[in-house]
Order: C-alpha cells, then structure tokens, then sequence
C-alpha cells in the first residue's frame, strides 16, 4: 500500500494517525477490516501489529499483568484470526506477550526485594523504569503474605502462557489490598511495556538496514545476482551491496498483464542500480530457467520462516529456488528475525493463499472467464532443503 | 477512516460548520448515499419477505457487500434510502455489530436512514435528499446491490480536479469495461447501456439503452455529438450504478420532477438537454477492479460464481467479513464454515457450506452455495444452486441450477430442475418432479403478502405453497419504471438465460402489449415517437416520420410539452377560485407554439388530463364522486372546458379527428391503470365516451369510426378498455332505443362501481 494521495482510503498510515481521535475498539476494528481486506498486507502488517499492541496497553484498562496479557492476547488472536496467512502478526504478538512477561517478572523481582528492604524499591524502581513516573513508593504495600500469595501462580511465564483459570482466583482474593497497590507498577509496568513495543517498532523497521549491512558479504564482484520479485528488503539489501560492489542484478518477475505499481517500483530499482553503477537485466519468470546456469545465486526474501526452516514466499519464487537447487546454486533468503514463526506450517499455508484470478485472466475476456477455473495462488511454500542461506538482522 | 466512532463523529460534526463555509474544499468527509430500494420485482417471490438487499448472496446479505464497499473506500458518512421493507433492513443494520450507528466500531461516524413515505421511484429519493439539505459536497451514489472491489480514490481526484477547473463538472459515472466478448455479466444485464464518450476528457455525451427485445434495433445519435470532435460508442461497459455527484446533481433532479431512474431518465435526460443546463458529465472506465450489481437473478447467480471464483476479492468467504463468519479454503475449491460436517463419500466442489450445515454420504454438490444449518441427505446432487439457511433436502433429490430460500424443505427423490425458485418456508413432499418448462416459482405467499393456498398438485399432499403467478395487472400497478419493462422480461420470467424468449413468438406478443404502456405511461416519451405503425393522417406523417427517425431524441421536446400541458391543465381544472377555462386555454395554446408540438401530442395532452381529472374525482380522498358525476364534474366544471375539448382537442370536425380523440382518451386512461382497474378504467372510458357524446364534441360517426380502428383493440388492456364500451356502441347503434339503453349503460356502470 503506496502513501495514497487521496486521504479517503483506509490505510496503516491513516489508521496509525487516527489512533487519538478513536477509541481503541475502533482502532482495532478498523485494523482487523484492513487486514481482512487486504490493505494492509506483507511487510505492513508487523508494523500495524505492533502500533495496536501499543495501543492496548496505552489505553486498555487493567490492573494487574494478567489482565493486560489476556487483553493482549485477545486481540492478538483475533488479529491472527483476521489474517491467517499473515504469520507475522502472530509473531508481533508473541514477542508483546514475552515483553510483558518479562518485564513484570523484573518487577516482581523488585517487589519480592521491596518487600523485604522497602528502601531498595525506590531506588530500584527509577533505574529500571526510564522515566519514573512518579513511583509511588510503599505507604499501602500489600503485607508480603498477599502478595506472595498472588506471586505464586503468575510468576511463573508458563502459568501465564495459557493457564488463566488458576491464577484468577488468588488475584480475585488478593483484589483488594492489590487494588490499591496497583497504580504505581501498573504505571511503571505500563511505560516499560510501551518501551519495549517501541523498541520492536524499531527493530522492524531497522531489520532491512541491518540485513543489507551483511550485503557486501554475500554478493562479490562480478556476481550475477537474481533477485526474484525483489521486496524491499531484497531492493535495499541490493542497493546498499551497489554501493561496495560491482555485479549484475537479473530482476524476475511474473509477467503480469497489468503492470501497474509493481512495476513501478521495479523501475526505481533499476534507476538506483543503475545509478551506483551495477547492470541490470529483466527477466519474465516464464525466462528464469533460461538465465540460471549463469547466476551465481539466488535472492529473495520471505514472508515467514517456519519452525521447520519452511519459507512463506510470495508466489513464483518457489520455481525460482527449485531452479537454482537444479543447477546448485545458492539460495539467500533475506528475512529478519520477527519474521521467525515457532510453529509448523499449516495446511492453508501450503495450499497457498489465492489472489483473484485477475492478474492471469482478463475479466473482459468473457469466454475465457467461463470456461476456465483460475487458481491464482499468491503465496508459496518452500520446502527448508530449497533454502541454503537465511540472512537475518541479527 | 481518518475519523471514526465517537470521537470521530463528535470532531465530524464539530468541523461542519466551518467546511459548510469552505464548501469547495470539504473534502475531509466523504459521503455516500445508499438506494436501498429498487422499486423493481426481479426477485420475486423472494423479496415478498425479505428486501433485496438482504439477500444472502454467497450467505452474505448483499448490503454487505455494499456497505464494506464503502468502508475500504473510506466512505464516512453513509445515507440508506429505504422503500419496501424499510424495518427489515433497519433492523438488520441496526443489529449488526460492525455497521450499527450505536456502535463504536463502525467504520463510518454516522449512518442515517431516511424514509420517505410517499416515493415511488428513485427519483422522489432524490429529490427528498436535494431538499434535506444534508450532502455538504461530492458524495458516492450507489445501490443497495452493489458488489465491487473498485477503489475509488483515483475516480475520485479526477472528479474533484475537473470539478475544481469547471464548476459545471457535476458527476461523474464508475464504469467497468468488459470487452468485446462479454463476461456473463455484461449478457446476464438485459440492457445495454450505451455511452457515447469524449475518449480524451472522458465526457460522457450521449446515453442510451438497448436491449434486444426492442423493436427498432438503430440509435440516434446526437448531431451535437459529432461537434466534439472524437468519440467513441460503447457498449462494453458494465454499468454498476456508481456515480460520484457533486450536489448540483440532486438540484438537477429536483428540476425535473418526471425522472424516475438515475440512467435512463436522469442521465439521458441531463445530456440530452446539455445546452440547457451546462452540465457536464463524465465516465470513469476502469479496467480493473469488479464491479456489478445484483440487480436481476441472472445478475445474482453470476455474481456468486465471481465471488466464488475470487473476482471480488477481497470479498470472498474465506475474508470472514460478517462478523460470525468462520470461512476456510478447504480442499476442491470449497469455502467451509466450522462445524460444517460433510460425511465421508460426500463430494463437494467448488462450494460454499455454511455453519451447522451436515452433507450425508453420496451427495454431490458442486459450484453452489448453502447457506447454515442445511441438512442435506443421502445422494443429492446439487448443482449450481443456492440454498438458503435452514434448508432440509431429502434423500436422493436433485436441485439443478435453482434458488431454494430459507427453510425450504424438500422431500425425498423430488427433482427441481433448473431455473426453479423456491421461496421461503415452502415444502414439497417426496417424490415430486417439478415442471421445468416453465421453471416453477414456488411460494407459499402471493403477490400480494397473502397466505397462498397450498396447490397440492404440485407440492404434493404433504406440502405447502403454491405457484407464485404475477398477475398482469398486478404487475402494472407494481412495476413502477414502466420504462424498464420490456428488458424486465428477460429479467425476471427468464431466470437463468436469454435463450428461448427471444425467438418464441409469446414474446413477440408481450412486447406488443407492453410497448403500448411503455407509450402512456411515459410521460416524457411521446405519443407520437414511438406510435405504433398504425395508419395515422396526412397532417401528422411529417412530424410521425421525424420523431421515429431521431427516436426519442426530437420527441424530448414532446415530452416536456406533454407534461406542461398536462399539469396545467389539471390544475386548472382543479383550482377552485376561478371557473373560467379561459386562461388555461391561453396557456396552453401558448405552451403549443413555443413547443411546436404536434396536434397529435395535444390532443393527447388534452386526453391526459381530463381523465386524470376524473379519475382524480372518483378517489375518496377528492370527494369519491361516482363515475358519472365525476365525468360530468371534470368537464363541466369549468366554463369552455368542453368547447376546449372540442376545438383544441378534437380540433375539427372529421371523423377521423373523432376517432383519434377516442383513441387519446383510451390510451390515457390506459396510462392511469396504476390507479384504477381495468374495468373501472373501461366503464370511466365508457362514460366519458358518453358524455363527450352528449355534450356534441364527439358525434356518433366518430365514436363508431374510433370502435373499428384497429389500434383500438391491440394488447390485452386495450381490448379490456374497448370491451366496456360495447354497450355504449352497441346503443349508438340502436340510436332509437336510446332511454332504455341509456339506463342499462348507467347500470352497467354501478355495477362495475361496486
């Protein structure tokens, strides 16, 4: 999704801008409707995961970390269920949850301190908190007893996973004294936590810079590079390796009756190599085989990465990597770490998402709009024995 | 979606005033307008329940479609004109989760129903919207059917760049082009629609439609067109009712208050009389996006196979747009609901199955829908169907390329071959083969919301629900765009194909009959362009012959006189203050000459009015006088009426004149069908026939001459018309008997009174 000149359109830039002006309801209504329809998709959909996340734990009410992890997790999931072929957001939400954790795990610590040394908590608490705001310190403690109580069940990260039922009741039981202690971590907890979105707001949107600094490992001079329907990860990764390097960029991409944006934005790409001095060559997909025995490796980046080391790819590369592991070739797959998914492959994702049938049949062609059955699948899966390198921002 | 829930709709309202001042510039709310009524039957039996626009299409309600359409193109304020089943879709809406104004998730910061009472047509929507007053700026006209992926924005920016460099850039019209080889969508329309563009500016010059039951099979193109330099002629576009209208679109509506449909009166009409008005107007022709309207069955059987097949997208069952909805791509092409349960061995492909919905072993169903909770049995074959919630279907039936509504329950080994309907709540017993030719529409209500009989014949004995027949009347006083008539055949009876009709002369007859109505109920078209080619006098040739040859082109200016003088003459035979016709004459002769017309169209002008008078009269609501006294009271009312008629009017003292004025009155009474009925319609011609008589404007040999004109007779209605006037004749003939036979005519017409 290009920035739109026109401000009517939803968009992740509009919606994000919007975010004061709505409720929270709505922000994540509105999000799960882009997602579902399409507006925001690929590379954007971690970003806008990470934007709402914020946004929950910004505006949401809760009063203790478990309640904020159910909350995040709701919509967590209910943004998955919006886009089940976008693994990225289940990841987003994930890498929130273990924040979370995390952070109220250090705070517990501190508490479990506090409540021994009550001098140690306010010096304690500033420290980890960047801007301390106002750490209400100790007056209406809960007595160590309480808290333990509550600490029990919910310190563990695993209880807070996916048992909620259990550690309902203590907190129920301990509500009161709780209550009234809550604030100060809550608030503390609260800016902590959208610290931590905001440096995995960074980190996305560095990923593609810190991956490209690895680009003058990878491509040599004189190499013959494909990259396949370059994203721009793979479009930065090759102008940065432009600015070190001289070689031969061979740009496939499908050849589509329509060009449009896509090929638009290739033609940047063109002008920036061609500017940092490297040659480029286009390429059809339907011609990639031919060109093959002459590259030296072979470029793109991924959707997600499975747990099995199994690719999400935008449709069409797939052929690209069976071509190169036919001539062995190397295989480099750009993709950051947020983009690593600690689970398997689902069925829909290897059947692959389909796309209108558009782009392969003109809809003015009546007849052939009747008589043919279109499968556009947009989405590929790649076995992990395709892949030889996995280029991540780490 | 720059605004939106509460907040948002508290900073939209709090910004009004200020952009009403820099209305030019108010583009931060962008408005829509929803025609959620139609005014059309194509779906019925169906929309005797339920709205159109409710309809699962895909077990998604078309509005649906209609209202995310708007949503992705970040429509913020959105306006739903509702006719027939306004609380149906009030309800629904307001139910709704996502779209309901209440709540704070929806996409739009405000969503207003507006009700108009008294509308019957799309054109009194929108004039009542000219005068509310609340469109501030450019806002997206659209119907209630629509389904479309189409971003608007760019279509948008041009509008608002040309509006801003020529105020007079007023609307523009979303176009899709579908080639030179028709998608089943462009052959599924019935109409044509032809555009006449500037393919440079995108100027939209002239508008036509054809379709192919019409009789003359040319078009007449403009000769201002050819002033422009290049255009082009298409008849490739998809016309999906999207326009994006700027105000001065409403205010042009509201200056002509015969147009009834945005494209063949509205925008025929604004072209046609561009140097009148100035008013430019544009088509956008995409060539990418889908666009199309559930406008007819055919319409709505194509769009579910796009949707299937992914055209719509994003709006395919696996987006789970409704909220509830629980789609996965499964394999075979199938989109199925959780907990849809499909039994080993049965085979599904290229389907959707709903929630609930359990499929026994050995069915076969392919390229349908079915809607939640269906229970399918043991070997059905279902085969390009759609099947509503609720449906039950008996072992080893086979429903074929049909639409079974909800909660429909068919019997064991029943066969439904194509192109059936079944309505709702309907149940054929076992074993029962339904005609296919026709294909049934099955209902258990009739035309009129009643509970039907159940016709066991067809049913069975344990069924309920009974043919659904339109009878032709009803239809009449239903079908309020007259003007779409003849292609409304191939809309509604002919459910799946244009085959077959086109060739079989029952058709032939139809247009026949239905062309006369189209004559007299369309006020704008004249008499004279489109008389049938009936033998007509030497006086009138000329301008018979120059009217069919430029088609309704040169009969506009008719038009327009028609109705001026028609309304003038009402009210001047209404008004109470004065009894003098004297100065309604004037006017109206006046109105002749600056029109040129024809005495023909004033003669049917004269006609036009003084039955609308009478019949006018007859209504409680204007006195319920009795038919008699009505006649007498319409034209006698007034000083020099009748002398009126008999100059002006019959406008001499031949035969022939006689019976042309006979035959006016005749036609015009045909045209105030939708009022009364036929036979009341019959004996009120008797009557005036007969007063007309008395008061010596027509003379015996005239009303005779009229009885053996052979135009008199053609079509059913006409006929019904001339049959109650048997009597009258019957007595002219006989003018001997004239006291005994004039008792018996008035007794006759009590009798037809009561």
């Amino acid at each position: 999704m290009a920035p739109s000149q026109a401000s009517h359109v939803p968009s992740l830039d509009n919606l994000i801008k919007s975010f004061n002006s709505q409720s929270l309801e709505a922000s994540i209504e509105s999000l799960i409707f882009l997602l579902k329809r399409r507006q925001v998709k690929g590379d954007e959909c971690a970003k806008a995961t990470a934007h709402i996340l914020r946004q929950v734990v910004a505006k949401s009410k809760w009063r203790d970390v478990d309640e904020l992890l159910s909350r995040v997790q709701s919509v967590g999931s209910r943004l998955v269920r919006s886009a089940p072929l976008e693994p990225v957001i289940g990841n987003v939400v994930r890498r929130v949850l273990g924040l979370i954790r995390d952070e109220a795990n250090e705070d517990r610590n501190a508490d479990d301190i506090g409540s021994e040394a009550a001098s140690d908590i306010q010096s304690l608490t500033p420290s980890t908190t960047p801007q301390p705001p106002r750490p209400r310190p100790t007056p209406i403690r809960p007595s160590p007893s309480v808290l333990s109580s509550g600490l029990t069940v919910s310190k563990s990260m695993f209880n807070l996973l996916s048992v909620k039922a259990p550690s309902e009741s203590p907190v129920t039981g301990a509500s009161t004294p709780l209550s009234q202690a809550q604030p100060a971590s809550v608030h503390a907890l609260r800016s902590e936590v959208m610290d931590g979105i905001e440096e995995i707001l960074d980190e996305i949107n560095q990923a593609d810079d810190q991956i490209a600094g690895f680009s003058d490992i990878q491509i040599h001079p004189g190499d013959y590079v494909l990259a396949y329907q370059p994203s721009r990860t793979v479009e930065r990764f090759l102008v940065k390796a432009a600015s070190k390097r001289r070689f031969t960029v061979i740009i496939a991409s499908l050849e589509s009756p329509s060009p449009g944006s896509s090929e638009l934005s290739y033609a940047a790409l063109r002008k920036k190599l061609n500017a940092a001095g490297v040659n480029t060559i286009n390429l059809a997909s339907n011609g990639l085989m031919a060109y093959i025995p002459r590259v030296n490796k072979v470029i793109f980046s991924a959707k997600a990465v499975y747990q099995n080391g199994g690719l999400l790819v935008d449709s069409g590369s797939c052929v690209a990597a069976q071509a190169a592991r036919e001539y062995l070739k190397p295989v480099i797959v750009l993709c950051p770490v947020y983009k690593f998914c600690p689970e398997d492959p689902s069925d829909e994702v290897s059947r692959g998402e389909l796309g209108s049938p558009g782009s392969y049949v003109s809809y003015a062609n009546g007849s052939a709009v009747d008589a043919l059955d279109v499968e556009n699948t947009v989405t590929d899966y790649i076995p992990p024995d395709l892949v030889d390198v996995y280029l991540t921002n780490l | 979606m720059s605004k939106q829930g509460k907040g948002g709709g508290a900073a939209g309202k709090a910004k009004k005033p200020a952009k009403a001042g820099a209305d030019e510039k108010g583009e931060d709310v962008l408005q829509a307008v929803i025609l959620a009524d139609s005014f059309q039957d194509k779906f019925k039996p169906f929309t005797l329940e339920t709205p159109r626009c409710l309809l699962p299409l895909v077990n998604v309600p078309v509005i649906e479609y209609t209202l995310e359409f708007l949503a992705s193109n970040g429509v913020q304020e959105v306006f739903i004109y509702c006719g027939a089943h306004s609380e149906n879709i009030e309800r629904y809406i307001h139910e709704s989760t996502r779209w309901s104004p209440a709540s704070a998730i929806s996409p739009f910061s405000s969503l207003e129903f507006i009700r108009v009472s008294d509308a019957h047509s799309i054109g009194d929507f929108l004039r009542d919207l000219d005068k509310r007053g609340i469109i501030t700026g450019d806002f997206v006209l659209v119907h209630g059917d629509l389904v479309s992926n189409i971003q608007l924005d760019a279509a948008l920016a041009k509008h608002r760049a040309r509006r801003e460099a020529n105020r007079d850039a007023c609307m523009t019209v979303v176009l899709r082009s579908v080639g030179d080889q028709p998608h089943r969508a462009a052959k599924a329309r019935g109409i044509t629609p032809v555009f006449v563009v500037d393919p440079a500016t995108g100027r939209c010059l002239q508008y036509e439609e054809m379709h192919p039951l019409q009789s003359e099979h040319y078009l007449d193109l403009d000769p201002a067109v050819f002033s422009h330099g290049e255009f082009e002629i298409r008849t490739d576009l998809v016309d999906c009712g999207i326009d994006i209208c700027t105000p001065d679109v409403l205010a042009l509506w509201s200056e002509s208050f015969d147009y009834e449909l945005p494209r063949k009166n509205f925008l025929h009409g604004v072209l046609k009389d561009w140097e009148l008005n100035g008013k430019l107007l544009y088509a956008e022709i995409l060539d990418e996006g889908y666009a199309a309207r559930a406008s007819n069955l055919q319409m709505y059987d194509c769009i579910s196979r796009d949707v299937l097949e992914r055209w719509t997208l994003p709006f395919v069952p696996d987006s789970n747009l409704i909220h509830g909805q629980t789609y996965k791509r499964v394999k075979g092409g199938n989109y199925v609901e959780d907990h849809a349960l499909a039994e080993r061995g049965a085979k599904v492909t290229r389907s959707v199955v709903g929630r609930g919905t359990t499929i026994k072993a050995g069915s076969v169903i392919s390229g349908s829908s079915i809607g939640r909770r269906c229970k399918i049995g043991k070997d059905v074959r279902i085969e390009n169907s759609h099947i509503w919630d609720d449906a039950v279907i008996g072992d080893g039936a086979s429903v074929v390329h049909s639409v079974l509504a909800g909660s429909v329950v068919v019997g064991a080994h029943c066969r439904i071959p194509e192109g059936s309907l079944i309505s709702y709540n309907v149940h054929i017993d076992s074993g029962i083969q339904m005609p296919s030719k026709p294909p049934a529409r099955i209902s258990v209500l009739t035309d009129d919301g009643q509970l039907a009989p159940t016709d066991t014949s067809l049913v069975g004995p344990g069924g309920t629900g009974a043919l659904y027949e339109v009878a032709a009347d009803e239809e009449e006083s239903d079908d309020e765009d007259g003007a779409n008539r003849d292609p409304a055949i191939l809309q509604s009876s002919l459910i799946y194909s244009l085959e077959g009709l086109n060739i079989s002369t029952s058709s032939i007859s139809t247009l026949a009959s239905e062309q006369d109505d189209y004559d007299t109920d369309n006020d704008n078209i004249s008499l004279a362009g489109s008389v049938q080619a009936g033998d007509y006098f030497g006086s009138h040739a000329r301008d018979r012959l120059s009217s069919f040859a430029s088609d309704e082109s040169a009969s506009k200016p008719d038009g327009d006189f028609h109705n001026d003088a028609v309304n003038g003459l009402v009210d001047a035979l209404r008004a109470d203050d004065s009894t003098d016709f004297d100065s309604a004459k004037l006017e109206f002769m006046g109105l002749r000459l600056a029109n040129n017309a024809s005495d023909s169209a004033m003669r049917r002008a004269i006609a036009v009015a003084f039955v609308r008078r009478a019949a006018e009269l007859m209504r409680p609501e204007h006195g319920g006088l009795e038919l008699t006294k009505a006649v007498a009271e319409a034209l006698t009312s007034k000083h020099g009426a009748v002398k009126f008629i008999k100059e002006v009017g019959v406008g001499g003292d031949g035969v022939a004149q006689q019976a042309e004025f006979a035959l006016a009155v005749q036609r015009a009474l045909l045209g105030e069908l939708k009022e009364l009925e036929v036979g009341r319609a019959g004996a009120l011609l008797a009557a005036l026939l007969q007063q007309l008589y008395n008061r010596d404007v027509l003379e015996e040999e005239g009303i005779l001459a009229w009885w053996a004109d052979k135009r008199v007779g053609e079509g059913e209605k006409m006929d019904a018309l001339r049959e109650k006037c048997r009597v009258l004749v019957e007595w002219l003939e006989n003018a001997d008997e004239e006291e005994s036979s004039e008792e018996e005519e008035e007794d006759n017409e009590h009798d037809e009174d009561e």
